[in-house]
């Protein structure tokens, strides 16, 4: 018998995320271990009438390729996958690890080209997504090694992790419907800002955000979901900022990281551990070293740091900023291999300032966005 | 720990079996309690210098789709597996069931109804394999499934399969050359001949063979393997045949199937249980009704009945004919969503007439045959 929890989220991605049409060709991509949340996928969206398959990979293939792959090999797409790319109509992937550590001690700059060599295929995904032509959803499935990371038993993260969802709601999908006309508002408002500085222990930072378009992240793109952000201007990032929680890319992590910007890049970096790794990927190229995001964490179900990037950049009252790819929707022009978020907690200390004024204090806006906007982020 | 076994396998299917070269596109499709097995491909591949790509299958997806699906969603083939299909250099399947009758309850109808979307599939692989493109093995990966079905533990079966594989032998290889030096030989002979006919209780069915190839088969495409087959000239079967063991297709399990041929159609089926599949199977299209297969089991490392076509059917002393879809490499022209082997044991009791010659008795050819 499936978790009906697990058969819940699934139905809230087919119905409210992707919003699944007939005869629509849906993938759901994960690893072995997330294969009951894949079938629950699968069965809610043959119940929308749609085309789905499911792609689950094996646990431990990754490494071998990254630790006995020749360059060729480990950076090979295959004319299938490019394919692939260009014929479904919406992807779910499902992230769902066995171990998620296993890949730390591979060589780092053999894996920066593999991941440097897949984004052909994420380019081209978020294209197609940004055109319309397709829609995309990430999440996870609780795993013991996902638990473990975030130190907790299965039955609690599992609580977490749905919790995060709102898949208990009486009705999940209005309860995201109705977030998504907050965090549109929120957003909407944030439009008109020209300068962001964000004052916290050891960070005095100043961002430029004018001209540039705020998103809500409202449960479309991940489940679960909970932000608003935009991608900063590309020379104007100015100051200093340091990172209460370690920062995990691709299962590495690296702590208490400070950084200083002048111009829109990194002068300076250290990491108090992992500080190779953070060096080797601020080099992995030139659009490296620049902001391509800037966020507001608003999930307050999620309330304490797991770990894991697609919880922690929502923390309600945290703040990431993402070095590398910015998102061409708002306006961003960096481009890079890398998108790595960074979470700085402001619950305790922080304080924001928009062109001047206090907006943010201790993990909560002062105000909320005005009735008005309210209304026509509902509309739109 | 993994059994060592596991690694002789793969190394087997990537290096003698499908004979995996660098720059090769490897689709490795496996079901995912072969997990174990589907890492050790995975590794063997990338050693062999080509680019190994894994397709999982999830048993209850297809039960899924069974039971719910419309029939738009029946009939719907992914156009990935198409491309995997038309780009593929190697392609290695590897089967793993966690429960071998899963789909018992599903409706024969709609099985029927998957089965002919998908046809153009087979058609396309077998096209792309006789051209020479694609080389494929098919294999199976012990589990407490396919062992309940052999009612073994698994440990036993895990000794059976991996014997039937002849991976216990110093040279697993070099024991699978032998074997396939000896049946072209006996390729090469009935590749001469006109006419088999066998001669078994409840049995005796006549094949006309003439000008069609006889295919040795040595661990290049089934693995194990260990037989000799060829397409019987679509018109020209006459005869009945009782086939001794159940006959087991998309985990329905068939018994005492009973087919009597004229002109080489099935003009009459019966079956002590599981009449109505048979019945449903032999109507899913023209072609379903006539023999794609006649072939020779001859792999002497299986002895025992286990329930899955691909060990039964290479038992050594059986013979088995397959409903539907020809091999067009044999010279066969029958088409079909349908190929459905059907597995006769002959070694005892039995007979086998080469062009009116005795050629065959209980199981075995006569000394001297050649």
């Amino acid at each position: 018998m499936t978790d009906p929890q697990v058969e819940r989220l699934a139905a809230l991605i087919v119905e409210y995320s992707l919003e699944l049409q007939e005869g629509q060709i849906v993938r759901i991509d994960g690893l072995d271990v997330a294969e009951p949340l894949g079938l629950a996928l699968y069965r809610s969206a043959l119940e929308a009438g749609a085309h789905p398959y499911t792609n689950l990979g094996v646990t431990g293939l990754v490494e071998l390729l990254l630790e006995h792959g020749s360059k060729e090999q480990r950076e090979f797409i295959s004319p299938v996958q490019r394919q692939e790319v260009e014929t479904i109509d919406a992807l779910v992937t499902i992230w769902a690890e066995a171990n998620t550590r296993s890949l730390s001690r591979v060589e780092p700059s053999r894996h920066a080209g593999y991941i440097a060599a897949h984004r052909q295929l994420s380019n081209r995904r978020w294209e197609r997504i940004f055109e319309g032509a397709m829609r995309w959803c990430g999440t996870l499935f609780p795993t013991h090694a996902h638990a473990q990371e975030a130190e907790m038993s299965l039955e609690e993260y599992e609580r977490f992790v749905f919790g995060a969802c709102h898949v208990h709601e009486d009705d999940p999908a209005a309860h995201w419907r109705n977030v998504s006309s907050s965090l549109r508002a929120r957003a909407e408002e944030f439009g008109s800002v020209r300068e962001l500085r964000i004052v916290g222990p050891d960070t005095d930072l100043r961002l430029g955000v004018e001209g540039r378009s705020w998103l809500a992240a409202d449960g479309r793109y991940n489940m679960p979901d909970g932000e608003v952000f935009t991608s900063p201007l590309e020379t104007a990032t100015e100051g200093e900022i340091r990172y209460t929680f370690p920062a995990v890319y691709h299962g590495r992590e690296v702590e208490d990281i400070r950084l200083r910007f002048s111009e829109g890049r990194v002068v300076a970096a250290e990491a108090a551990s992992g500080d190779a790794y953070l060096q080797s990927l601020l080099d992995m190229d030139a659009g490296a070293r620049v902001l391509g995001e800037v966020a507001f964490g608003l999930n307050y179900e999620i309330d304490r740091f797991t770990r894991n990037i697609l919880f922690d950049e929502k923390i309600g009252g945290t703040m990431h900023l993402a070095l590398g790819s910015g998102f061409p929707q708002t306006g961003a022009q960096n481009t890079s291999g890398l998108h790595w978020d960074m979470i700085c907690d402001l619950r305790e200390e922080g304080e924001v300032y928009a062109d001047g004024e206090l907006v943010w204090k201790a993990g909560r806006f002062l105000a909320e966005p005005a009735a008005e906007v309210v209304e026509s982020g509902v509309r739109g | 720990m993994v059994d060592p076994r596991v690694g002789r396998l793969a190394s087997v299917l990537v290096d003698y079996s499908t004979g995996v070269q660098p720059g090769d596109l490897v689709a490795l499709s496996v079901a995912l309690p072969a997990a174990p097995l589907a890492v050790e491909l995975y590794r063997r591949v990338l050693e062999a210098g080509a680019h190994p790509q894994v397709r999982t299958g999830v048993e209850e997806e297809v039960g899924i789709l069974l039971r719910e699906g419309s029939d738009g969603q029946l009939d719907w083939v992914n156009p990935a597996r198409v491309e995997d299909l038309e780009r593929a250099d190697v392609h290695i399947a590897v089967e793993a069931d966690v429960n071998t009758r899963a789909h018992t309850g599903a409706d024969p109808a709609r099985q029927a109804r998957r089965a002919r979307a998908r046809e153009p599939l087979l058609k396309r692989f077998l096209e792309r394999a006789s051209a020479g493109e694609l080389r494929w093995c098919v294999t199976l990966f012990p589990t407490h499934a396919s062992a309940q079905d052999a009612e073994m533990s698994l440990t036993d079966y895990q000794d059976f399969v991996y014997r039937a594989g002849l991976l216990d032998r110093d040279d697993p290889t070099a024991a699978w050359a032998e074997l396939g030096e000896r049946l072209r030989g006996l390729a090469g002979w009935l590749g001469q001949k006109r006419e088999v006919r066998i001669v078994a209780e409840g049995t005796d069915l006549t094949l006309g063979v003439e000008g069609r190839i006889w295919i040795p088969c040595a661990g290049h495409e089934n693995f194990p393997d260990g037989e000799l087959f060829t397409a019987p000239i679509e018109t020209r079967v006459e005869g009945t045949i009782r086939f001794t063991y159940p006959a087991t297709f998309h985990g329905r399990r068939v018994t005492g199937v009973e087919l009597t041929f004229d002109e080489g159609e099935v003009v009459g089926a019966r079956a002590a249980s599981g009449e109505e599949f048979l019945q449903e199977m032999i109507a899913m299209d023209e072609g379903a009704r006539r023999l794609g297969e006649f072939s020779f089991g001859c792999n002497d490392s299986v002895q025992e009945f286990t329930g899955h076509t691909l060990f039964d059917e290479k038992i050594g002393g059986t013979v088995h004919l397959a409903l539907g879809a020809a091999y067009p490499e044999s010279g066969g022209t029958n088409r079909s969503a349908l190929h459905w082997d059907l597995v006769c044991d002959l070694r005892s009791g039995s007979e086998v007439y080469v062009d009116g010659e005795l050629a065959y008795r209980d199981g075995r050819f006569l000394d001297g045959v050649l």
